[in-house]
Parts: C-alpha cells; structure tokens; sequence
C-alpha cells in the first residue's frame, strides 16, 4: 500500500508513534523483584509533578480510546490507514525520566523493553522499537542496549531530551553512546517534560507556567542538546553515533547552525577536537523530524527553511499517533516538490535505518 | 604584482609588525621566530586590522578526552576581532570553507625586506 500524500506515491517510514506503557498488571508481568512485588502491591512509582496539566488526556479525541492500548487499532488507524511501511514505535514513557532511583528505573525499561517485544512487535512486521534505557545508569543502559541490539525489530534507542540532568555532550554518557555505535543503533531524542520535573528548568527562562508554553519552548532543548553534543566532540569521538531530533520541528536548526559555526571560527580553541565546522557534523550525525511542523503564515518561508536545513537529507517524516498534534503526511508543502517529500516520507529514513531500497517501477 | 624593497632589517626586529600603504589599505610584515610575514592588514571576514592580532602556536587535544597535544610548527594569526585564525604562512583558515587572509611573497636580502606586492 501506498501512501496517501497527493503528489507521491510512496509507503511511509513513520519516526515517532506513541503505543501507550504497560498497565500496571502487564507491568508487573515482566519485572524483576523488587519492583515486581512493589508496583503489584502499590503501582509504580510517581514522578515529581511540574503542575501542569497535559492537554486533554494527549491523544486525538477522534480515536477510539479504549483500543488505543490494542496494536491492531494501531495497524488500521495509522498503518494501513496511510501505507505505512515502517512506524517507529517510541512509547509513552516519559515520567521515568524524572525518576531519581537508577535501579528502579533500570527495571522499569526492561519490563516495558520485554512486554513490548511480546505484546507488540509480533502484531505487525511494520512495528519497530526504539528500546528504553535509563539514563540514570549510562552502565546499565549500555547493557540494555547489549542485551536486545540485534533483536527482530529493534531499531532504535529511545532518551528523554528534556528532563535529564546532565546536558548531552558530557562523557557521562559515553557508555551508552559507545554500546550505540558498535551496535549501530540510533539514538531517539524525544521530549519528556510537561508533567514531570527532573531538572530546574522546563526552559531556558525557567519554569514554565502552563504546557502551552512548555511546548511551544522545546526547541530551545534541542538547541541546547545539539550544540552540546558538537561542541563537546561526540560525534568525533564516537564517528558511528546518530541521533534524531523528535518534535522539536527544524526552523530552530539554521540559526543554530550559523551561530555555531560563525562563533567556532573564533573560538576554536575550546573545542580543538573538532575537525570540521559544527555544522558539517549534521549531515552525517543527525536527523530531525517533521512534527509539529512549523507554520508560518507564508508557506514559501517555510520552504526556504527546508532549503536551509538540506531536507533532502537531513528531514524525516514523524506522525506522533496518536497524539492530538499528530501530524498527517500531507502535512508537507506540496511546494516543497515530489523528491524533496518522496525523501522525507521515506527515503532518508530508509537509509537511516539500513532497510532495503525500495525496487522502482 | 612586482618586488618592492619597504624596510630595512633592522626596522623589523623579532616579534615586530612593520606596515607600509597599499592602495587603499595596508600590508603589515610581521617577523615571528626568525621568520618573515607580509599579509594584508583586513580580515577577510568583517574588515578588521587583522595585523594587530596575536601570533600564535595554538596546542590541540586531538580527542575529546584525549590525553596528547600537539602544537604545530606553523603560526596562527589570530584577528583581534572575532578571533578568527589563519595560517600566517599561507593565509588559509584554520577552520574548513572558511575565507582566506590575503598574504605576499616577502624576502630579506642584503640588510633589505622586500614584498612582492
């Protein structure tokens, strides 16, 4: 099946559909003691509340709710629904991210690594898993990412992008980058502060007061990520790493991009390890996805950021079904062109994730 | 382009920066560690007097987290604005696609510095 995009006939590679975490008796199903005798007797545990509410329970109102925890709902409404050759199942388990016990967390990515493994990706060969790792724990993350690298349909590794404590580029994380790289495993960048407090600030200025503007900011972490993880030398140090960027948009990227490189020509001493200008390390190293789109109100400017940030190749597709900011694939300008969408639907992902080229017509 | 006698030796003694008019702007002999320099005094990036920058061996970490350094033989000019560097040899920049310092072919013959300018 095709997908539904007016201008291009091509399935969809899918970066970041939300299949919902494991209730609390599924949970318990796949836990290690402790924890399995703690949740079973108390539920798992809470994370510190930002104080703001979510919006509207996450989720599209239009959706079937009481199926949205069954994958074969998943296979109608979104995968065959839009010809979906591939959709990057990503989770909903941001809360860990602010949790403070590295054991408990640990176990509670395993569990949920294990049930969805079970639960979900035998319900559809076009399911793949971005794993959970706890980054509380770079060692024990690093041993996940050992223990299921090479698993049917493991295709990723999945971080909270907004709420860890240490900024990206520190060596702290150098195991889970390694382990990444030998099992060339992308890492799934993806937000995960809105409920949950784990660090000072839900934005650069501080806390935020409601999620609307919690949101609206989460480009400022990926700002902050990427130039943390160039400027630090990651990617020089760990030549193999790929990482994508989920839902932060792209028109944050080239001020990003300019500002790096125009400062670095100056600054170069503190970061001498570098041996190309910041922005050359993106092509090779990064990815961004579509949703949310940005939208401004003349859709040229809009092209023109696509221009600025090489979308043919540095731009893949993401849904975020089931969310309610899910965005369809005709969310792309058609201005934008047939290769350029034919590419961000499906190409660039595709060879981002080493699938087979597609035989053409 | 034609070789042009500007100073006598003595006038540029080591560590000193010598300039001479060049049509509109200048160019500005430098004697760094022995060695003769003459590059345009404007920084090909926001027109700074890039002459009165500092002359330097920058050392490197070639990793992140690596333990070696290396200084290289050739010097950097360093622009006092935006702290651009260039190789003062050849007015490369030291960093990729960025633009190149103007520089000339200088040579010091009988107590004599000459330019090709």
């Amino acid at each position: 099946m095709v997908g539904s995009h007016s201008m291009v006939d091509t399935p969809i590679i899918d970066c970041d559909v939300h299949q919902p975490h494991p209730s609390r008796e599924e949970l318990v199903a796949y836990l290690e003691e402790p924890y399995r005798s703690e949740v079973a007797k108390w539920g798992p545990r809470r994370s510190v509340s930002s104080g703001i509410r979510g919006e509207d329970g996450g989720n599209r109102r239009d959706l079937e709710a009481a199926r949205l925890s069954d994958p074969a709902y998943f296979r109608e409404a979104l995968l065959d629904r839009y010809g979906h050759r591939f959709a990057l199942l990503s989770g909903a388990f941001a809360p860990i991210a602010g949790m403070p016990d590295p054991d408990y967390v640990n176990a509670i990515c395993r569990a949920a690594n294990d049930f969805y493994r079970e639960k979900w990706l035998p319900a559809d060969e076009r399911f793949r898993l971005a794993i959970k790792v706890p980054l509380q724990d770079p060692a024990a993350a690093a041993r996940e990412v050992e223990r299921l690298a090479g698993a049917p349909q493991i295709a990723a590794v999945s971080f909270f992008a907004t709420a860890n404590r240490i900024p990206f580029g520190d060596r702290y994380y150098w195991p889970i980058y390694e382990a990444c790289q030998r099992h060339d495993l992308p890492i799934h960048f993806h937000p995960s502060t809105g409920q949950t407090i784990a660090n000072a600030a839900m934005t650069a200025a501080g806390h935020a007061t409601t999620y609307l503007e919690c949101h609206v900011c989460l480009p400022q972490f990926y700002m902050a990520q990427t130039a943390s993880l160039i400027l630090n030398g990651v990617f020089e140090k760990f030549p193999g790493l790929r990482v994508m960027l989920v839902e932060g948009g792209i028109a944050w990227l080239p001020h990003l991009l300019w500002r790096m490189d125009a400062e670095y020509k100056g600054l170069r001493q503190q970061a001498p390890f570098l041996k190309r200008l910041p922005s050359e390390y993106v092509r090779d190293h990064v990815r961004l996805t579509t949703q949310p789109l940005e939208e401004p109100r003349q859709t040229e400017h809009l092209i023109q950021i696509f221009n600025m940030v090489d979308a043919d190749h540095t731009v893949m597709y993401a849904s975020d079904f089931p969310h309610w900011d899910f965005d369809e694939p005709t969310r792309l300008p058609r201005s934008l062109g047939e290769t350029t969408i034919r590419r961000i639907l499906h190409d660039t992902a595709c060879e981002w994730f080493r699938l087979p080229q597609l035989a053409t017509a | 382009m034609a070789w042009q006698s500007k100073f006598l030796s003595t006038e540029v003694p080591e560590g000193a920066r010598r300039f001479f008019a060049h049509g509109k702007r200048e160019i500005g002999v430098i004697r760094h560690r022995g060695r003769l320099y003459a590059v345009l005094n404007f920084c090909p990036h926001a027109g700074a007097p890039v002459c009165q920058g500092e002359v330097d061996h920058p050392v490197f970490v070639e990793t992140p987290g690596g333990a070696g350094c290396v200084t290289p033989e050739q010097p950097t000019l360093r622009c006092p604005w935006h702290h651009w560097e260039f190789d003062l040899a050849s007015g490369d920049s030291l960093c990729s696609g960025g633009p190149r310092l103007k520089t000339y072919a200088v040579r010091e013959e009988a107590g004599q510095i000459w330019v090709d300018c």
